[in-house]
């Protein structure tokens, strides 16, 4: 166990915690909903403090002064964790979107009489998060994968006495396993052809059991990005579980596990150019269907679902570009939308969640009135689905641009085509975020009350803060983009 | 900081500092909010005249900040004599407008966010004419979109506004979409997002790909311009929205079409590469120049007639252009200025009229001429004016236009565009006589409607009386931005 245990630590805080939570939730049966979640609040916000000396370290290791920082044993059966700077990056994302969610909850789960779990399965989402990006062989990132499955699992269906919930989580759980008992498949084949689990490993290269086991991998990972065709968890899981969790779901979760894919196809030796043409291919997929099918759907959190999948699709657009071309500014805009993307959808899910609190509204057509009765709610609705479909200055609006403009970079047919897709599917995706913005502002009906509700100070402090963290980020989003770099 | 920075950075700032305040007001201004935004719009228009003397001294004010160095992207303000036209209508426009409201907008406790949207909708226009590099246009682009769109949205006329909210966003926005790939395309060519660079040339395109930039622009840009066919949304969020912001839109928003055309296309390529689009350009003006007369001789509504003639006038405009002559540009330049006069002038009357009757189909108006003598008068001259009536200005622009028409080889579309300038004077005596000649319809009575809208219209018809009378300055400034054109060939 050496190295520099800062890289450890943070997860291990994050893990720790959430057993601690979860002893005082039992042990100390006094312990209201608010006082858990300023706790767990205080966990995510001290596990992004001890984050802080890695990021210098790994800014030294860019600049080439020594190599990145690593802490643990390549023995077998040991744990090598790594912090390369898009683990750094997302696993900071995490903790911060955690924080946030944490914070909000402590309003938003003000009539859950359950809460003494939901935060220890927070923390253990989080948790199994951080140690997927960190880890460096495939058998601990399986074991990760696993933890922050089955916490995500619990938590999509935390609201039992709802049978959609049960429903969703039911479906989730067994999509999620099967996903899950693939990528297994694969890592077995994979240790057949070369012995060992450590990347990098060059397993592309060699026999048929290598490509197996990559291909099996990616389908396993894949399922869980919420990659089409295999998202059809996904609108359910979003649309069902609470909103904290769906946030952190689409804001982090899916969109971080398509990073490691990335991490894990590129260590077994799968050609850079060949990974960017299938990013590339499929998100045509999730762009045209995500947006296609959100254009139909009455429920507000299923179609913000199916966004989601329309904006992975445009996150793996520009990765893809950028992997296929050798173009780094392509990935950094790549990582920039998801950076950006998580900060809208985060924002879309915790203000639906209050208006869903206070005036119990789940279609589209209920968000009626909303700017009477909950004004900061539909203003940072508003921002926060103008900034999705892209308006200037918003931040969506910015990250649309570096991905449009490196495209234009990588001059190639196949590119235009894609242009072409990705512009049109914007406009698509204006026939589902304009009505919403719409029926928001829409005045309720003169003999219907319209009861102005004073938000929970822990929800209006969080969607404050996102919601000007979208529009500082539209408009410099200069010091974001260095940092994405 | 000298004072030309200061003077363009007011242009900006005023407004934006006004709807700030507004915005933070809240409710508890709304006495003063009209005040507010009016004085802005004072001191924008002064400064837009207090940068006159550097430009006739040969100099371009600017302003430069860096914003994203990391993809070589700044925010650069910068006026040149292309710029002038369009900044002057526009922050006149925004003060008529703001003035026509305070008579028009009923105080409520919205009346400070209603007042600065106006305001941004006008830092949208200004913002666009002002702006010097590409990323920095689209976003005052489409602000101009957003605040218009919010503004119809919340306080447009008719259940119908949600819908015709929707429709004008996605129409004008998937041409913004076809600009944006244009200024992509750009941004490419030369690495940076300034126009100083793509102006400095030492770059190209291949020839494949200048021909599709340049029909995304020509077809985005007609967008705005509400060319037919591309005309759709126009009609619809014309008649929806509150009528100040109408008179924006009609009278200072759609030449921000023109005004794109001219940025881009004209004065960064030369006339051999846009000459392939000239004839297509002088079509699609003179079919939108007959079908909106057209269609304004058949509407029954107002203000959807004089929606229609902004389709038509729009026509003459691009008709204008298309000749890639001396004269045509300088006509298209000075229509935009005229029309703007012209337009918010016949608007103001509609809305007028519409206060005072609360009718608005034009058959079930008529002879009002003896009970509204003073809207009567400005009506007329409004009227003679679009027709196109010497010495009112549009009269100086459709020649200039016709004259660079019949320089072309095209002798006979300038023909037709010349004839087809009748079924203006047609439509336009329609409105006249419909409305206030003949017998006043059974049941038709008048209130009286607040002396500010009277006020602004009559000083409305003033000034198009004097831009008739003295078209001099105006003429200069148009043939200033010349040089800047087509590869200075004009």
């Amino acid at each position: 166990m050496t190295g520099n245990v800062w890289v450890v630590l943070p997860l291990a805080w994050v893990g720790g915690g959430a057993f601690l939570l979860g002893l005082i939730g039992r042990l100390w049966r006094r312990a209201r909903n608010p006082i858990l979640a300023a706790l767990t609040a205080l966990i995510f916000g001290g596990g992004l403090l001890l984050q802080l000396p890695v990021f210098a370290e790994v800014n030294g290791a860019l600049l080439g002064n020594g190599g990145l920082p690593r802490w643990g044993t390549a023995a077998p059966g040991g744990i090598v964790l790594e912090a390369t700077p898009s683990a750094l990056l997302l696993s900071t994302l995490a903790l911060g979107m955690g924080l946030c969610a944490a914070l909000y909850s402590g309003g938003y789960m003000a009539r859950d009489p359950r809460y003494p779990v939901y935060y220890p399965l927070l923390l253990l989402m989080v948790a199994g998060l951080q140690g997927m990006l960190l880890t460096t062989d495939l058998f601990n990132l399986y074991l990760f994968c696993e933890l922050m499955s089955v916490a995500a699992y619990a938590l999509v269906a935390f609201r039992r006495h709802t049978d959609t919930a049960i429903e969703a989580g039911f479906k989730y759980l067994i999509l999620g396993s099967v996903g899950t008992l693939v990528m297994l498949f694969g890592i077995a084949c994979i240790y057949r052809e070369m012995g060992e689990l450590a990347l990098p490993l060059a397993a592309f290269a060699h026999g048929i059991w290598g490509r197996v086991g990559t291909a099996s991998i990616l389908v396993g990972l894949g399922l869980k990005s919420g990659i089409v065709p295999l998202h059809t968890w996904l609108p359910d899981a979003y649309g069902r579980a609470p909103s904290s969790v769906s946030a952190l779901l689409a804001s982090v979760v899916s969109k971080s596990t398509l990073i490691v894919l990335l991490q894990v196809c590129l260590g077994l030796g799968m050609p850079a150019s060949d990974l960017g043409l299938l990013l590339i291919l499929f998100a045509f997929l999730n762009m045209t269907l995500g947006n296609g099918l959100a254009l139909v759907q009455e429920n507000t959190k299923r179609l913000l679902a199916y966004s989601s999948i329309a904006q992975t699709g445009y996150i793996m657009f520009s990765l893809g570009v950028g992997l296929r071309y050798g173009l780094p500014g392509a990935l950094q805009a790549g990582m920039f939308l998801l950076l950006t993307h998580a900060v809208m959808k985060a924002t879309a899910f915790f203000s639906k969640g209050v208006c869903h609190f206070y005036c119990d509204t789940s279609t589209v057509a209920e968000l009626r009135g909303t700017a009477q009765q909950l004004p900061l709610a539909a203003l940072t609705f508003s921002l926060a689905v103008a900034g999705l479909a892209g308006v200037p200055p918003l931040a969506g609006f910015v990250s649309k641009w570096f991905i449009l403009a490196e495209g234009v970079r990588a001059a190639d047919a196949l590119i235009y085509v894609g242009m072409a897709i990705f512009l049109l599917n914007s406009l698509l995706a204006l026939g589902y975020y304009l009505p919403l913005i719409v029926r928001v502002f829409q005045p309720l009906d003169k003999e219907d009350t319209a009861p102005r509700f004073a938000l929970s100070p822990w929800m209006a402090g969080v969607l404050l803060l996102l919601g000007a963290l979208i529009i500082a980020i539209g408009l410099s989003p200069g010091p974001w983009l260095a940092w994405v770099g | 900081m000298t004072l030309d920075t200061l003077l363009l950075e007011v242009v900006l700032g005023a407004p934006l500092l006004a709807a700030l305040i507004l915005v933070l007001l809240r409710g508890r201004g709304t006495r003063f909010a009209g005040w507010i935004a009016g004085g802005s719009a004072v001191v924008t228009l002064g400064a837009v005249f207090g940068l006159l003397p550097t430009l006739y001294g040969g100099g371009e004010p600017a302003v430069a900040f860096s914003w994203i160095p990391a993809v070589n992207i700044q925010l650069r303000l910068h006026v040149d004599w292309l710029t002038l036209p369009f900044l002057v209508t526009e922050a006149a426009v925004t003060l008529a407008a703001v003035l026509y409201s305070w008579g028009y907008h009923k105080a409520d406790e919205r009346s400070g966010y209603f007042y600065a949207l106006l305001l941004l909708f006008a830092v949208g226009m200004s913002g666009t004419t002002l702006a010097d590099d590409l990323f920095l246009f689209y976003i005052f682009w489409e602000l101009m979109l957003i605040a218009s769109c919010v503004l119809i949205l919340v306080w447009g006329e008719g259940a119908r506004r949600g819908a015709v909210a929707l429709k004008y966003f996605i129409f004008t926005h998937l041409g913004s979409l076809m600009v944006l790939v244009g200024l992509l395309v750009l941004y490419n060519a030369t690495g940076s997002d300034s126009l100083v660079a793509l102006r400095a040339g030492g770059w190209e395109l291949a020839p494949g790909l200048l021909t599709t930039v340049l029909t995304l622009f020509f077809i985005g840009f007609s967008v705005k311009m509400a060319i037919f066919p591309v005309h759709l949304w126009l009609p619809d969020a014309h008649t929806v929205a509150p009528m100040p912001v109408t008179i924006m839109l009609a009278a200072a928003m759609l030449s921000m079409g023109a005004y794109g055309i001219l940025r881009f296309p004209f004065s960064l390529f030369t006339a051999e590469q846009i000459a392939p689009f000239a004839l297509p350009l002088m079509l699609a003006g003179l079919i939108s120049e007959v079908y909106g007369a057209l269609m304004a001789l058949a509407e029954k509504d107002i203000k959807r007639i004089i929606a229609y003639s902004s389709v038509s006038q729009m026509g003459y405009i691009l008709f204008g252009l298309g000749t890639l002559n001396r004269a045509g540009i300088e006509g298209a330049t000075l229509h935009v200025i005229y029309h703007a006069i012209v337009k918010a002038l016949l608007f103001m009357v509609a809305g007028i009229v519409i206060r005072a009757t609360g009718r608005r189909n034009i058959d079930e108006l008529g002879g009002l001429g003896r009970a509204m003598p003073w809207v009567t008068a400005c009506a007329v001259i409004g009227g003679l004016g679009i027709a196109g009536m010497p010495p009112l200005g549009i009269f100086n622009s459709e020649w200039m236009i016709f004259s660079g028409g019949f320089e072309t080889t095209h002798i006979a579309l300038s023909a037709l565009t010349l004839f087809a300038s009748l079924l203006t004077v047609v439509y336009a005596l329609r409105f006249l006589g419909g409305i206030f000649l003949g017998e006043r319809p059974a049941g038709l009575t008048t209130s009286p409607v607040s002396k500010i809208l009277v006020a602004t219209t009559v000083a409305l018809t003033v000034l198009l009386i004097i831009e008739g009378l003295f078209p001099a300055a105006i003429f200069d400034w148009a043939e200033h931005e010349l040089p800047l054109l087509l590869g200075g060939g004009l």
